[in-house]
């Protein structure tokens, strides 16, 4: 079987004759297969990436011969969906599908082809009396392509795709952090959860930002006590609760006991997992700040009796009163033994933490 | 002013810088705008906290749109959003929206009867991403991705420089 050993490989051009359907014989079946082995070696370098070099090309030739000893021994165990009309189509599809490749953005496989071609030549002795053994298929035998291997123009745009999609999930992996999910399902989820929390953020970034507002300070003063080295873990304070317009003392005193049911929760959570206390707090709309901090904001404000103080009317203005901003805060502290009393400024400190609510 | 910004800063800073000044362009604005309206007095009678908050975070993506460019589609569709919403500002948005977008509604995006699958949530998520298909999708998450990043990082140097 003369091959064509083009440098180009573009060219597709198989000199030989295919068989017609009258000479449609084992013999010409067969002549198909080589073409479809070469077909799909070919294939096969344009997957790894250009050839990578004559070695793999040599590697992955040594592979068909192999394949056509299998196939021949034992009839075919691989599977290659290899249909037997489209090859009756001649050389025409095949080109077709090479001048597709050769379109492509493979470009440097014109040298790895022509090597692939070379060193089919060797083998193709070995592959010569293998064809007599595969003289017992049938002629229309439907056959499973190994993977990796398919010839079929719908199953190489699949391939396509498929390899496009994982490499663009794999630059997704390096921006999302968390990435060391493996499965793609997972992967995904870690990345529409990116997104989610990039979102909220910027929601509650345009909420600090209310000139002279009250709004979610405590992020910002966690995040500044963060540099500090302190013990710190910046919640997104939601929007539904500030908006609201809150009733001084109605609220002060409600938010007194569900606050100090609040911090229960949170001692007890912060016992087995920091993490699951960090989320419950984020859930109510709290972040957790060192007591060194607090004791300093509610000294430096000076009017730290009320609890929960009214959005509206700042208790804890600044005396000057043109301070930065005036964080309506009622400072919490959460210790082991007594009970959060608000606004204590300077009591014993026990644990390092505080609750704080915006 | 607008074309000649952008002639500047076309490619010369980077989208972090082109957002940067965008954003605080756009905030200076607002708050002129509010001081007008309100006088002296605190914001939260006059306009309501909501609305600022949401104006902000309204301004906040404008400014990234506008700093990206027509280059990419999720962008494009974020200032079509924004344009329709300035322009009906009340009456039923999602009616405007639907008729004018061009939607390409193939077999994949319109769930049938499952669940909404992953590549769904993610397309409500991205802006535009209905109209996507998935290669396509994650090649516009990856960008959208570096944006909101730089956005956010962006906005958190602000707010520190603004209130501390």
């Amino acid at each position: 079987m003369p091959i064509n050993s083009n440098g180009n490989g573009n060219s597709a051009a198989k000199p030989r004759d295919l068989p017609d359907e009258t000479d449609n014989t084992n013999v010409g079946f067969h002549n198909n297969f080589d073409e479809s082995v070469i077909l799909a070696s070919k294939l096969r370098q344009h997957q790894i990436s250009g050839g990578g070099g004559s070695a793999a090309a040599a590697a992955k030739m040594m592979l068909h011969p192999q394949f056509l000893m299998a196939s021949a021994r034992g009839g075919l165990p691989q599977n290659d969906v290899i249909d037997g009309s489209s090859f009756k189509g001649g050389d025409g599809s095949i080109q077709e599908l090479f001048n597709g490749f050769g379109a492509g953005s493979m470009n440097g496989t014109g040298q790895a082809s022509s090597q692939s071609m070379q060193h089919f030549n060797h083998p193709q002795g070995g592959a010569m009396p293998a064809q007599n053994f595969g003289a017992q298929l049938k002629p229309r035998q439907r056959v499973r392509a190994r993977r990796g291997q398919a010839t079929d123009p719908h199953s190489i745009a699949e391939r396509l795709r498929r390899e496009r999609i994982a490499e663009r999930m794999k630059a997704l992996q390096e921006l999302v952090p968390n990435a060391n999910k493996t499965d793609k399902a997972s992967m995904l989820d870690e990345i529409i959860d990116y997104v989610k929390f990039l979102q909220l953020q910027v929601k509650v970034l345009s909420m600090s930002r209310l000139g002279g507002g009250a709004a979610a300070v405590a992020p910002l003063v966690a995040d500044m006590s963060s540099e500090a080295g302190g013990d710190c873990i910046q919640a997104g304070a939601k929007g539904g609760s500030l908006a609201r317009p809150s009733n001084g003392s109605q609220t002060a005193r409600t938010n007194d006991s569900s606050l100090t049911v609040t911090e229960h929760q949170v001692a007890k959570l912060m016992e087995e997992d920091m993490g699951s206390a960090m989320q419950y707090l984020q859930g109510k709309g709290l972040c957790l700040m060192p007591i060194s901090l607090a004791t300093a904001i509610s000294t430096a404000t000076c009017h730290s009796r009320s609890p929960a103080i009214n959005n509206n009317h700042h208790p804890l203005l600044q005396p000057n009163g043109e301070g930065p901003t005036s964080p309506s805060m009622s400072v919490l502290t959460v210790q082991s033994a007594t009970m959060g009393n608000v606004g204590v400024d300077g009591g014993a400190a026990k644990d390092a933490a505080s609750v704080s609510k915006p | 002013m607008a074309s000649k910004h952008t002639i500047a800063t076309r490619h010369a800073q980077g989208i972090r810088a082109r957002f940067a000044s965008r954003f605080l362009r756009s905030l200076l604005r607002l708050r002129r705008s509010s001081n007008r309206f309100g006088g002296s007095q605190s914001n939260d009678e006059g306009i309501g906290k909501r609305i600022r908050t949401d104006r902000i975070k309204i301004a906040a993506y404008a400014a990234m749109a506008r700093a990206v460019g027509p280059r990419r589609t999720w962008s494009r569709a974020l200032l079509f959003k924004l344009r329709n919403r300035a322009r009906i500002h009340g009456v039923s948005r999602k009616r405007c929206l639907v008729s004018e977008k061009k939607r390409i509604t193939r077999n994949k995006v319109v769930a049938t009867s499952s669940e909404p699958s992953r590549a769904d949530t993610l397309r409500k998520l991205v802006p535009g991403g209905d109209s996507m298909d998935t290669c396509v999708l994650l090649e516009e998450t990856a960008h959208y991705i570096k944006c909101l990043a730089t956005q956010v990082t962006v906005m958190q140097s602000i707010a520190d420089r603004l209130l501390l």
